[in-house]
């Protein structure tokens, strides 16, 4: 367990390095503010993202299209499959005139003398709902590849193609968000340890006279590895801030849109904001501690 | 009791700055390693607060295998000694008492013993009107006495002195050896490398004599 008293001083230790270098201590802070803000960014962009595609499964439903000469009992073994599929909230049958109706109704006033038909080219259908559960998509999928294969369906949709596509990209944006952190956190470790280097260097003479009178290796590290702690808070802090602003612009700016669509312009929640700021200190402890452990080995060397 | 048995330090790998050094010191022992510049005096010193590694040989300090500790556990050997340099090593961003104080901190002594502590080792080298000053704006034997008080403050049972009075004119070398001294009468072990005859003629202690890395005489 650390001593409270080898803390406090670890603490005024701590402070007057920084004091000692400050323009090493701002440049640090404001690259870990600069890469932080950065992937905050894509972060909340993520977020969002990821929150309309959640959004839009859950409007999902799946339209089962019926052959114009369904018989009785198809029928009644298509409601039977539906009825007993898991997590199926309702279902719908819309009958051809039904269909025709609505469609007609949609349409543009302008456009309407150009579906003057004498006949109806819609199918008859069901509208499937589903409950709003996990791998919702995974239920309606399965239940869509047995309606297929199913006498008197003639097609099956909801929008998998776009569905698809969207999750992919989502999945691209979860790899490319991961990287860019990975990178990030990399470069920002180069970064800190390096100042906490010119910090322990500018200090040589006071470190090998603790350790020669006999003070514990802990006792040495303790105030770099608060300073790159320390130096990876602000920093993110600052980044977290700046982020905020960004996001109170757009919504100002953008936000109305997106009502028309029902989309709320999200900030970062408050785990990934903790997230950040814990990933930013972590990083500042492991870049210390790095150059800490260096230079103790290297003086252990002799 | 310190007792070093044929150590070999090399610096660049075939010179030996030791050469099967061996003595013996008893506890409460006052002895002068002497021997002119080179003969391995301060490598001497360095070995036995674990500063400097050994190629060969052994180093028992109260028993301890010196050469068997780690960088984490040195500290320990370090706490029961006082190391005095000829260039004072001190702080020069704390003041007189502050770098007494600062020797205490380290091995994490309470604030209340810090304070008596420190007091009592100014009041010791005659240094208490002074404990505001900084380092810089003393004189050489003034900044030595900071040191003698920053070595004797943990009351350590081994003081090393690596030419304490080097850079000091004779006047002030015999007052510092005197501080020396007492700490003997005291209990301490005293190791004390010096170059300089005139010291040496001082106190009625043995000298081991080193040249060249051997010993030539004990």
């Amino acid at each position: 367990m650390i001593h409270m008293q080898t803390l406090i001083s670890g603490f005024k230790t701590t402070l007057s390095n920084i004091l000692n270098n400050k323009q090493t201590f701002f440049l640090s802070v404001a690259t870990i503010t600069i890469s932080i803000f950065i992937l905050g960014l894509f972060l909340m962009l993520f977020v969002n993202l990821n929150g309309f595609l959640s959004k839009w499964n859950r409007q999902v439903q799946l339209m089962a299209y019926l052959n114009d000469d369904i018989t009785k009992s198809q029928r009644e073994a298509l409601v039977d499959i539906i009825s007993k599929s898991p997590n199926v909230e309702s279902y719908l049958e819309v009958s051809r005139e039904e269909a025709w109706a609505e469609f007609q109704s949609n349409m543009s006033e302008n456009l309407k003398p150009l579906l003057d038909l004498d006949f109806n080219p819609l199918p008859a259908s069901y509208k499937i709902k589903f409950h709003d559960v996990e791998n919702r998509l995974v239920f309606i999928r399965e239940l869509s590849e047995i309606l297929k294969t199913k006498k008197g369906i003639e097609s099956v949709e909801y929008g998998e193609e776009w569905i698809s596509r969207f999750e992919k990209f989502m999945v691209f944006s979860k790899v490319f968000l991961f990287a860019m952190g990975g990178l990030l956190c990399f470069g920002l470790t180069l970064i800190v340890s390096n100042t906490i280097r010119l910090s322990i260097y500018s200090r040589q003479d006071e470190i090998e006279l603790m350790l020669l009178i006999g003070a514990t290796p802990r006792f040495v590290k303790i105030p770099f590895l608060l300073e790159g702690m320390f130096q990876g808070f602000v920093g993110s802090v600052l980044a977290l801030f700046l982020v905020g602003g960004v996001h109170y612009y757009l919504k100002n700016e953008f936000q109305s849109s997106l009502d028309s669509m029902a989309i709320k312009f999200n900030f970062i929640s408050e785990p990934f904001l903790i997230g950040l700021v814990g990933l930013s200190v972590f990083v500042g402890l492991m870049a210390s501690y790095i150059s800490t452990f260096q230079f103790l080995r290297m003086l252990n060397k002799k | 009791m310190i007792q070093i048995f044929d150590v070999v330090k090399m610096y660049d790998g075939s010179n030996p700055v030791l050469d099967n050094v061996s003595m013996e010191i008893a506890k409460g022992e006052f002895v002068f390693l002497t021997g002119p510049s080179g003969a391995g005096k301060t490598t001497v010193l360095k070995i036995l607060f674990g500063w400097e590694r050994f190629e060969k040989g052994q180093v028992l300090v109260h028993g301890i295998n010196v050469g068997k500790l780690t960088h984490r556990n040195i500290y320990t050997l370090r706490r029961s000694m006082g190391v005095v340099f000829q260039d004072y090593k001190l702080l020069p961003n704390k003041t007189v008492f502050e770098n007494v104080s600062f020797a205490q901190e380290v091995i994490g002594r309470d604030r209340k013993t810090i304070r008596f502590k420190t007091w009592e080792a100014l009041k010791n080298v005659g240094l208490s009107p002074k404990k505001d000053i900084y380092p810089a704006y003393l004189s050489g034997g003034e900044q030595q006495r900071i040191a003698i008080a920053r070595a004797m403050v943990n009351e350590p049972s081994i003081i090393l002195a690596d030419e304490p009075t080097g850079n000091l004119d004779p006047d002030i070398s015999i007052e510092i050896f005197r501080l020396f001294e007492e700490m003997n009468k005291k209990g301490a072990t005293i190791i004390f490398a010096t170059h300089s005859q005139d010291i040496v003629r001082l106190g009625n202690h043995r000298v081991i004599n080193l040249n060249r890395g051997k010993v030539v005489a004990s």
